[in-house]
């Protein structure tokens, strides 16, 4: 008894007292048997022979309110524990006169230790040769009744006040509501602070809105790259669009992922380095993953017969918008 | 003089070839001996005369070809224009088919998984794995000598990959070597090799110092790295300006060529999520208890092809392809192929809706400018139902399909909530695969193509 094993040892032993029969663990086959032979729950250990040694924690409480059991049922839920600790705790009239009989369940500290240490419970593992394991008995708490609150019949007005008043200073003067006011009055002004930035008093990025010179520029046919480095747009002139003569500024955003796509002038489209997506000449996407056409941005003939860019408007093609005559400049009445 | 401005040849070229021949030469001379020591003899054929010899001999022949081919870099780095070693131009072209399309590059990424599984017994040897390993090496010597080849394997960026193949390459090795080992153990019912190393574990000194001289042993390695390759800087960054072609960081490159396939929101955000949370989730999803704390590959079949799989074709594989093989525009390139910016792929994609209502004669429906919200969406619900059904079947009715067919027993040890969120991280690694099939095979661009609500599938 005194003889020290190891743990493997005692595994060994515990599995031969359950008498399992060990699976071969060469077999790599056996995962389909295993499946139909579920392993059996722990709940079942404590109904049999006493020779069976306890193998785990949850074993040992089993076998503990198996024997405990039958006349003075256990708490078995939170709930109800906590109910029988609050009926303790609670010095309620109603409690004096159904008193709990049971000592130890009125003392809680003489309930804990009443449990095994985990070193004894070890020790009890070890002496595993031993038939049956002296799991002192669980203390059984009997459930004292809930305390039936007293009726409140009247509340007095001044009872009210008094505590609304209560409240009120609870919420406003105790320390507590002190800390979270000034916490929430930081954290406005901090969120305040970054809304602030938002704004900012000068702004360092080209304007949205302008000027790229005459019509004449741009001749039919061509895909001008010259704004696309300082502003992201290009500008088209092509009658391929519904057969109408027209320019049109695209923006230079991949519709996939947002990089720049490159005008290859002698395959006539548009082709983005990052993952291959491909676009006509139009700005209708035709390879890769690109989702929808390039989007265009607002063209119009300024007063001075300029043509100017407004970069805050976009056309999506997918939704109708480059029939909007702001999205285009139509060539013939140039 | 050669004005060639990509030469295959140089007198720097050749001469650095020297050295790594050299190094080839050392390791192997080291193999020769201990080849001596443990492979024994085997008997020659009658045609070579019969009798006795060492298969020391053997490696032994080689290793002095090698010290041959170095001298020969070394003494003829002066004339490259006579130089005559180096990977024949014949076999090039016939690489370059090889793997210059992901048809074929993907098949050969799961041939060479698939292959690694079957022969795991005669691969995970000693003596096989030696030789790959000089297999591979001489294939990169080789190919060193052309310009192209160089220009993709030299780059800075790219050495750490180089090295990173290698390594996994040995680590799979290693595993299948002790996985190997424990199985025969186990099917003898003997106990695994880390049961019987189990009785004293050594720290002091042992680990300590060995972890102390792989501390200095790296440190130095970085050191000499960071003085030997420049690092890869470029010109600073710009919105409007996007390299060509725009690759993502190395451990990234499996992500990128996700994104080629599905939509930004999907392989960018999703998958990526879903990958995460689905490592997390494998202790939990996995019930076989076997396995742990030894390898084995026999006890833990199916995890191990799973997680193989996962890693080696999609990811490993992935990474070498965006690497190595992608080119400007994202098109693919042969390894010694040029960087033509040029190249013309056809890559014409169709939606599926649109597959669905051409072949029925008629327009697909697309919502008119100025409609409701709610005609909006009946629209797109009427375009897109087969892709949406599609889908859905596949997330929703495939699991409990394979739960009553082939994960049968998974469905009934795992219980449901487990067995959906596996069935579902399972399905969610097969769609890349899914998705690039129909990519290659009917230029299928999205099931689901909801570009006026940003979502595509």
């Amino acid at each position: 008894m005194a003889q020290k094993l190891s743990t493997e040892e005692i595994l060994k032993l515990a599995r031969k007292q359950t008498g399992a029969t060990q699976p071969a663990s060469s077999n790599p086959a056996t995962a389909s048997s295993e499946a139909a032979v579920p392993a059996s729950p722990p709940s079942v250990e404590p109904s049999k022979p006493a020779v069976a040694a306890p193998k785990s924690t949850a074993d040992i409480l089993a076998a503990a309110r198996a024997q405990s059991g039958g006349a003075k049922p256990a708490p078995k839920t939170t709930a109800e524990i906590l109910a029988a600790a609050r009926g303790q705790s609670k010095t309620a009239p109603v409690a004096e006169t159904k008193a709990v009989g049971d000592p130890v369940a009125q003392d809680p500290k003489s309930q804990i230790t009443e449990f095994p240490t985990a070193k004894e419970m070890v020790d009890q593992l070890k002496a595993g040769a031993k038939a049956t394991v002296s799991v002192p008995p669980k203390p059984v708490v009997k459930m004292p009744v809930r305390p039936v609150k007293p009726e409140v019949a009247a509340v007095s007005r001044r009872g009210v006040l008094s505590t609304i008043c209560g409240l009120f200073v609870s919420l406003v003067a105790s320390p507590f509501a002190l800390a979270c006011t000034t916490l929430s009055a930081a954290a406005g002004t901090w969120v305040l602070a970054v809304a602030r930035f938002m704004f900012p008093n000068v702004l360092v990025e080209p304007p949205t809105r302008f000027k790229i010179g005459p019509p004449s520029d741009y001749p039919l046919g061509t895909v001008s790259t010259k704004w696309t480095a300082a502003r992201g747009i290009w500008v088209v002139h092509t009658d391929q669009y519904q057969g109408k003569d027209s320019i049109y500024a695209l923006a230079s955003v991949c519709t996939h992922l947002g990089c720049t796509p490159s005008w290859l002038d002698g395959e006539q489209k548009f082709k983005c380095p990052c993952h291959g997506s491909g676009f006509y000449i139009t700005g209708i996407n035709f390879e890769g993953p690109a989702p929808r056409p390039l989007e265009r941005v607002a063209l119009r003939i300024a007063a001075d017969g300029m043509l100017e860019v407004d970069k805050s408007f976009k056309f999506q093609e997918e939704k109708g918008q480059w029939e909007d005559s702001k999205s285009f400049v139509d060539a013939a009445l140039v | 003089m050669d004005l060639n401005p990509h030469p295959n040849l140089t007198p720097s070229v050749i001469f650095g070839l020297g050295w790594l021949y050299l190094v080839q030469f050392l390791m192997n001379l080291g193999w020769t001996i201990r080849s001596y020591k443990k492979d024994g003899d085997h008997h020659l054929p009658g045609v070579l005369g019969g009798g006795e010899v060492p298969i020391a001999m053997w490696w032994g022949i080689y290793t002095a070809f090698l010290a041959m081919i170095a001298a020969a870099h070394f003494t003829g780095s002066s004339t490259p224009e006579l130089f005559q070693i180096g990977m024949p131009e014949f076999l090039k072209p016939i690489i370059d088919w090889c793997v210059a399309n992901p048809v074929r590059f993907f098949g050969l990424s799961l041939g060479s998984y698939i292959a690694i599984v079957r022969l795991r017994l005669v691969l995970a040897r000693e003596t096989p794995g030696w030789l790959i390993l000089n297999g591979a090496l001489l294939f990169l010597t080789l190919s060193m000598t052309d310009y192209d080849f160089r220009q993709i394997v030299g780059k800075p960026d790219n050495v750490p990959i180089v090295a990173m193949l290698f390594i996994v390459g040995f680590f799979t090795w290693l595993y299948f070597n002790r996985a190997n080992e424990n199985d025969k153990r186990i099917a003898e019912g003997r106990p695994v090799v880390e049961a019987d190393k189990n009785e004293k574990v050594l720290t002091w000194p042992d680990l300590v110092y060995s972890e102390l001289i792989c501390m200095i042993a790296v440190t130095a390695f970085l050191f000499i790295w960071g003085c030997c390759l420049q690092a890869p800087l470029e010109e600073p960054a710009s919105a409007v300006k996007t390299p060509n072609p725009s690759k993502a960081p190395w451990y990234f490159l499996g992500l990128q060529e996700m994104l080629v396939y599905y939509d930004p929101w999907l392989a960018g955000v999703v998958f990526p999520s879903v990958i995460l949370g689905g490592l997390m989730a494998l202790p939990y999803i996995d019930f076989n208890k076997k396995g742990n704390g030894y390898y084995t590959y026999n006890e833990r079949k199916f995890s191990i092809n799973v997680f193989l799989f996962g890693f080696l074709p999609l990811w490993v594989g992935m990474i070498i392809l965006g690497t190595f093989l992608r080119g400007p525009n994202w098109n693919i390139f042969g390894i010694y192929e040029y960087w033509d910016v040029h190249k013309l792929e056809a890559l014409n994609n169709v939606d599926l809706s649109e597959y669905f209502w051409y072949s029925l004669g008629q327009a697909r429906p697309m919502p008119a400018p100025g409609m409701g919200l709610l005609d909006i969406a009946k629209t797109i619900l009427l375009r897109e139902w087969l892709g949406i059904v599609l889908t859905i079947g596949y997330l929703a009715v495939l699991p409990s399909v394979m739960a009553s067919t082939i994960f049968r027993t998974f469905a009934l040890r795992m219980g449901f909530i487990r067995y959906m969120v596996f069935a579902n991280l399972v399905l969610m690694m097969a769609a890349l695969p899914i998705k690039m099939v129909l990519r290659w095979a009917f230029n299928l661009k999205y099931i689901i193509a909801i570009p006026e609500w940003f979502l595509n599938v």
